[in-house]
Formats: structure tokens, sequence, C-alpha cells
């Protein structure tokens, strides 16, 4: 559990890049590279350093709009990405073909080995601080008496392709609205119980606090007149109704993060709770197994303990064991003994002792019986 | 454990030991071939009725018993849709895993979620008595796991819907 929940703090930078930047960073010489890197199949970074300026390190970036319907501006970005980074970081003026936003970075401009690791993180997370600034922009507006026309209508926001949200403005608040789908029956049943909780958690007097949460697996009435493929869900709607208490001072870029990752919160979730499942099964069966072993066991073990214990009368009388069973264990040790020494004895009234108590009629002839019609 | 419950595994104990009695019995179609005819079904003679055992509706155990073989058949208790695909996936999770059991069949019969072949073979290996043991702490644990397992589910859900809460204070 505890590893679920580290894990659910999902990283702002990207890896890839911070991989590749730390790299070009703690290289002892000049590395002349031009990468390509694509995210959630719709973000792409270009990564580009010549001999021509080794000082300088170009990093592109391309990215979906939050939302198509509004017109977004990248200034907030462009202050805000000013405001994370150091001086290290440039913002090149026009960007180049094809990108939205292209960085110059000067690493000879970062102080300290301490400090690099910090800048470059930032500088990876710059995706999160664009798609971020956008959301930002719409919740910081929450208290604002806009009475401007489409004021309750939904903003569709995609912050994973596939994966699309609605952001409706209401007044005093504002209601993020989540269809949920998921590929497996198993995963919708897992969410939906996970939902309830969230419900009945959200629901408490304790998280009065927090923003109230509600899941009905129809959507709700402020999506009336969405598109048809957006409104059809296997696992429902969520919605999240946020106030000015959720977007004030520092509580804005923690409520802003949590909206962008409920998906991918809830998914890990799922992915965990299999995975807890599974380990959970394979326990139980190794513990049946163990069970029906350990009865094989015991019952070998009573035939080990008649063998060891040959001679003691004590012990023999401890185990419990059917006498014709001792008599033929006795009887096949004797014969075993005859045959060994390959003498020919014969004893009177053996042959018919042999017959009677040593042999079992494992498979009976079949002319034993006869077929009923 | 709930004394309907106890009731219910007390009869399907009782009812096992009464029809474990297997004996070793060629197959009257085939020549040298020793087959399960609870399996086969090709000669009326060798079976006899089959006894079905129901707590409710939803649980139910049938027990087919013929001359050299004994087929046991488990429908288990399935509440709720987390129940359902927990009883489910679980019992696929032993299917699969037959071998290691001896006695779990791969694929249970039409209408229940699990099944048991025991031949007279399983009987001489194993004891009888511990045989049924088996059986009836299998059908014990089974239950007991899937509640288990709905509980954790749930309380896991609840930590996580927490944890998801508390960002937004």
């Amino acid at each position: 559990m505890r590893r679920e929940l580290s894990m659910a703090c999902f990283e702002r930078a990207s890896p890839a890049l911070k991989g590749i930047l730390l790299k070009l960073y703690r290289a002892e010489k000049h590395v002349e590279i031009d990468h390509h890197l694509y995210e959630f199949g719709s973000v792409e970074y270009h990564v580009q350093s010549s001999a021509a300026d080794p000082n300088c390190i170009y990093l592109s970036i391309s990215t979906p709009l939050l939302s198509q319907g509004v017109e977004h501006s990248y200034g907030l970005s462009k202050q805000m990405l000013k405001e994370v980074c150091s001086d290290a970081v440039e913002i090149v003026e026009p960007p180049r073909q094809g990108y939205q936003l292209t960085l110059k970075l000067d690493f000879s401009k970062i102080p300290t080995e301490k400090e690099s690791e910090k800048v470059i993180r930032q500088i990876s997370s710059v995706q999160a601080v664009i798609l971020s600034s956008q959301l930002k922009e719409m919740l910081e507006n929450v208290n604002s008496q806009d009475a401007s026309q489409g004021m309750y209508k939904p903003i569709k926001l995609v912050y994973h392709p596939r994966e699309p949200f609605y952001v409706i403005k209401q007044p005093q608040k504002i209601t993020a609205v989540f269809p949920m789908r998921f590929k497996e029956p198993s995963d919708v049943i897992i969410a939906t119980a996970f939902f309830q909780e969230l419900m009945d958690v959200g629901s408490s007097e304790k998280w009065a606090k927090a923003p109230p949460c509600t899941w009905s697996p129809i959507p709700p009435p402020e999506l009336r007149g969405e598109p048809i493929e957006d409104l059809s869900t296997n696992g429902g709607f969520v919605s999240f109704d946020i106030s000015s208490r959720h977007v004030e001072g520092k509580k804005l870029d923690k409520t802003v993060w949590s909206l962008l990752n409920f998906y991918a919160y809830v998914k890990n979730h799922i992915k965990c709770t299999r995975g807890f499942i599974q380990r959970r099964m394979q326990k139980c069966l190794e513990r049946l197994v163990e069970v029906l072993n350990k009865e094989n066991k015991e019952e070998d073990g009573d035939v080990i303990k008649v063998k060891e214990n040959a001679g003691c009368k004590y012990v023999r009388k401890l185990v419990k064991f059917p006498k014709s069973a001792m008599l033929k264990q006795r009887c096949g040790e004797f014969t075993k003994k005859m045959k060994r020494i390959r003498s020919r004895i014969k004893i009177h009234g053996f042959g018919r002792f042999q017959r009677r108590w040593l042999t079992t009629s494992k498979f009976p002839s079949p002319m034993r019986y006869t077929k009923l019609d | 454990m709930a004394s309907t419950l106890r009731l219910y595994l007390t009869c399907i104990r009782n009812t096992l030991e009464a029809a474990m009695c297997l004996q070793n019995f060629p197959c009257q179609e085939v020549e040298r071939h020793n087959k399960p005819e609870v399996e086969l079904k090709t000669s009326p003679e060798l079976l006899l009725n089959p006894i079905l055992i129901c707590r409710n509706e939803a649980e139910k155990c049938l027990i087919e018993t013929s001359i050299n073989s004994l087929r046991i058949s488990l429908k288990v208790k399935q509440a709720d849709e987390l129940e359902n695909i927990l009883a489910k996936k679980f019992l696929r999770f032993l299917s699969m895993r037959a071998e290691a059991f001896q006695v779990l069949r791969r694929k249970p019969i039409q209408g229940y979620d699990i099944s048991f072949l025991i031949t007279n073979y399983h009987c001489e290996e194993m004891q009888k008595q511990k045989l049924i043991d088996f059986i009836v702490q299998f059908m014990e644990d089974i239950d007991k796991e899937i509640s288990e397992l709905k509980m954790s589910v749930n309380t896991r859900g609840r930590l996580v819907a927490t944890e998801f809460l508390k960002q937004f204070i």
C-alpha cells in the first residue's frame, strides 16, 4: 500500500528528457545531439546541441492545447516558466517551426553541481507547466461574475489523448467532470468500488473542506448537448466541485495537478489492486496446496515411522496400522531375504498362507462381471 | 463460522463419506482401459444418483458418484459485482494451476464455479478421510478468502481516496 501511495505522487518532469539533459550536463566533452522524443503520443520534444555553439542546447516543445475551444495565449505559461526556471534558461522568440516553445539552455550558468539536478528537473517539467497554466487560468476565475454568453458551457480539456474531461464554470464554483472508461470489465468494478469510497470519504465531516465528489453512472445534466461519443462510458462520471477555497495561494497548483492526474491516479490504483489480488491468490494457492501435501506427508510419515521403529514394541503400538498391512510388511521382508539367498526352501502350507494374506487383487479379472443391457 | 455454513459443510462431509467408496473398475467399452465412469457415463449401471446440496440459490454443491470416480462441483456465493469478479478471478486462477491439487478439474461443469474429480487411485494414494477434509477446508477457505479480498479491496479504495482528497486540503 505504501508503495502504491508513493507511486501515486506522479512526477511532473519528463523522465526521458531529464535523463538526456542530465547526460548532456555531466558529459566532460561537448556532445553533438539531435533527439526527438515523443510522450503520450502527442507531446514532442526536440533537443539539439551543435558543435558550432557548444554552450547552448536548444529544447523545443510541441504539446496539444488542453482545450481546443478556448483561445489560449502562452503569455501566462511563459511568465510561469520564467518564474520556475533559472538564469540558465532563455525563451527563444519566435519558437522553431512546428513547435510552440523553444528554450535556449546554457548549462555554464548553473552555479553548482547540487543545483543542477533541481534546474534540470524544472526544465523537464515545462510541458506540465504549460498545461497546468491553462487550467490555472480557468480556476483562478472561480469567483469572477462573468456574465458572458456560454458561461455554463462545458469546456472540454484533453490532458492525455482518449481521456478528455470537462470543466464547467458555475456561480461560485467550477465543476470538473471526468467521464471514466476502462478496457476490462473487472477494472470497471474495482474503479466503481473506489468511486463509492471516494464519495463516502468526501461526504464525511472530517473531509468537509475537500471538494465535494459525486459519482453517477449517467452523465450529469451540465453535459447535456455534448457529443454522444464523449458521453458513452462504462465507468460512469466523477465530478468535483472546486470552490475558491481550493484555489487559494499554493493550493491552486496542487488542485490543478490533482485534477490533471485524476485518470492516472485511478488507473494506478486499479493496477495496484490487481497486483494485490494476484498476490493474495498466490498465497492462498500455496496454503491450500500445503494442506494437501501435508496430508500426504503425514501419511508417508506414518509408513516411515513404522519402518524405522520396526524393532521397538512401544513405538509400534503408537502407530495405528492395519493388521494385514503389518503382516504383509513382515512377510515381505522375509520373502525378500529368501529371494536374496536364492535357496529353494519349501515350507509346508506357505503357498496357501501367501495366497490368503500376501496377495492383493488389484486388477480383478474382466471375466468377473457381466455387462447389463 | 455461521451455523448455516457449518450445517452445509457437515452435510457435504457426511455425503462425501458415504459416496467415497470407490474401487478399481476397468472400462467396459475399451479393453485394458481404465476411465472415470462419472465423466464418460457410458454405462448407467455404474452410476449412482447425483446429490445436490444447496445452502441457498447461489451456493450449492453437486456430488456425482460412479463406481470408480466421484465428481464434486461447487457454486460459490457471489453477493455483488465485486464478489463476482473476485470469485471468477480466484477460481480461474486455481483451475489454471489444477496440477498442483491433483484432484482439481481444469474446467468446471456447466452451472458451477469449480469441480473436483476424485478417482479410486486418488483414494488409494491419499487417505479418504484426508481427502474429505481437504474438500471441506477448500470450501471454507474459498468463502473466507473471497470475503477478505472484498474487504481489502474496499479498504485500499478508502485509503487511496483519502490520500487523493488530502491533496486539496
